[in-house]
């Protein structure tokens, strides 16, 4: 019980610091997506745009993870580690994507799904606590489980999901659209993740 | 009254049109929106498959038939001319089409099977029409007349597409001029091919 005290007056401590800044974190991005499309993928019948139909890369084809980085401790000496930060520093994060360079008629979609990817820390002490002040340290995504249109302009990078606390692995999926008019050339597009924390 | 609640009507339209709206930020400009986070990409690769496809609308019912009726038969008069069904303006041509590395493409139009002697069958593009699609039509207006020999009907195209169903795309004009009667072979077709 005194221990449940302790950890709650810590995590309102920390957050109270959290008031005054969010602590810097990391975001790693890996995967190389590939869109091949495959003959079944394209349209079937004549006149018809290439767009009707679509088709998916694999559900993790790009594997993101944030985690807050290690600090130093002033006076102490030390440094505090990324994941005792995680454990004692609960922020919200939103996930905003957008390409760039891709064509007229390609529409690049994102999705994840409800809780994917793996907590970090597994475990906190904010997840004991009677009240959690920004929820469980969940992910969820902006459209359910529907697939979000990522705009080709970073003027307008859209929210694909947030989830509360670190969070590692979180897989994502692609669903290419591409009109007709898309050259059938081999072409490399970067996709860009920006990740944003806040206190509420 | 009524003034207010007008106002309470429109904040209330307001907030719903907000929070339906997507959520964006410029992630061009990092000190518009960051307080804590951070910024990544990766690059994808992206392979599409060429695409070579026409087809002539309606479709099914696509078969054309050129016959005569009997009773609109004269002795003395040639057999197309009694009145028989000798010109077809029925049938569209579409296609989808994308190119592999920039290259463009015909449509060629031949016969599967030679004509029976004093049978022409001329093919022509009479219109062209564009009912959502997207394409530069090109065509060749000129009548063909129907052989086993490859003729061009579509001069070079980009990618593109010409919407599907009768009333976009290539409009067709059959002409049949049959003055001994004959028939044609079973299982004569006329064969369009983009490439």
């Amino acid at each position: 019980m005194k221990k449940a005290l302790i950890y709650s007056l810590v995590i309102l401590f920390n957050t109270s610091i959290g008031y005054a800044q969010i602590l810097p974190g990391t975001l790693d991005v890996s995967g190389m997506p590939s869109f091949v499309q495959s003959i079944e993928d394209t349209v079937k019948e004549a006149g018809a745009d290439d767009n009707t139909v679509g088709f998916e890369s694999d559900f993790d084809a790009t594997v993101i993870s944030y985690v807050l980085d290690p600090t130093s401790i002033p006076l102490i000496g030390g440094v505090t580690s990324s994941e005792q930060n995680c454990s004692l520093n609960i922020f919200r994060y939103t996930v905003y994507m957008h390409t760039d360079y891709t064509p007229p008629g390609l529409l690049i979609e994102a999705k994840t799904t409800f809780n994917s990817g793996v907590r970090f820390p597994l475990s906190s002490p904010y997840d004991n606590l009677p009240v959690q002040p920004l929820g469980p340290r969940d992910l969820t995504p902006t459209s359910g489980s529907s697939y979000i249109a990522i705009p080709n302009n970073g003027g307008q990078a859209i929210k694909v999901f947030e989830f509360v606390g670190c969070r590692t692995d979180i897989p994502i999926q692609f669903r290419i659209k591409a009109s007709a008019t898309v050259p059938g050339v081999i072409a490399t597009y970067n996709i860009h993740y920006t990740v944003v924390g806040s206190l509420l | 009254m009524k003034n207010k609640q007008f106002i309470i009507v429109a904040l209330s339209i307001v907030q719903v049109f907000f929070c339906n709206a997507q959520e964006t930020i410029n992630a061009n400009d990092p000190n518009s929106f960051i307080f804590g986070g951070d910024s990544d990409f990766n690059t994808a690769t992206l392979e599409l498959q060429e695409i070579l496809l026409t087809d002539l609308e309606p479709d099914p019912g696509n078969t054309i038939s050129f016959g005569v009726n009997p009773s609109d038969m004269e002795a003395g008069k040639p057999v197309t001319g009694a009145g028989g069904t000798s010109v077809n303006e029925d049938i569209w041509l579409n296609f989808t089409y994308r190119g592999i590395n920039y290259r463009n493409a015909r449509i060629l139009v031949y016969a599967n099977q030679p004509l029976p002697a004093d049978l022409e069958i001329k093919i022509q593009v009479i219109a062209t029409a564009n009912t959502g699609g997207n394409y530069n039509p090109n065509p060749n207006y000129n009548p063909i007349v129907a052989s086993t020999s490859e003729q061009v009907l579509v001069y070079d195209f980009a990618s593109g597409y010409t919407g599907d169903g009768e009333g976009t795309g290539y409009q067709l004009r059959y002409t049949i001029d049959n003055p001994n009667g004959a028939s044609l072979p079973t299982g004569f077709e006329i064969i369009y091919e983009i490439r």
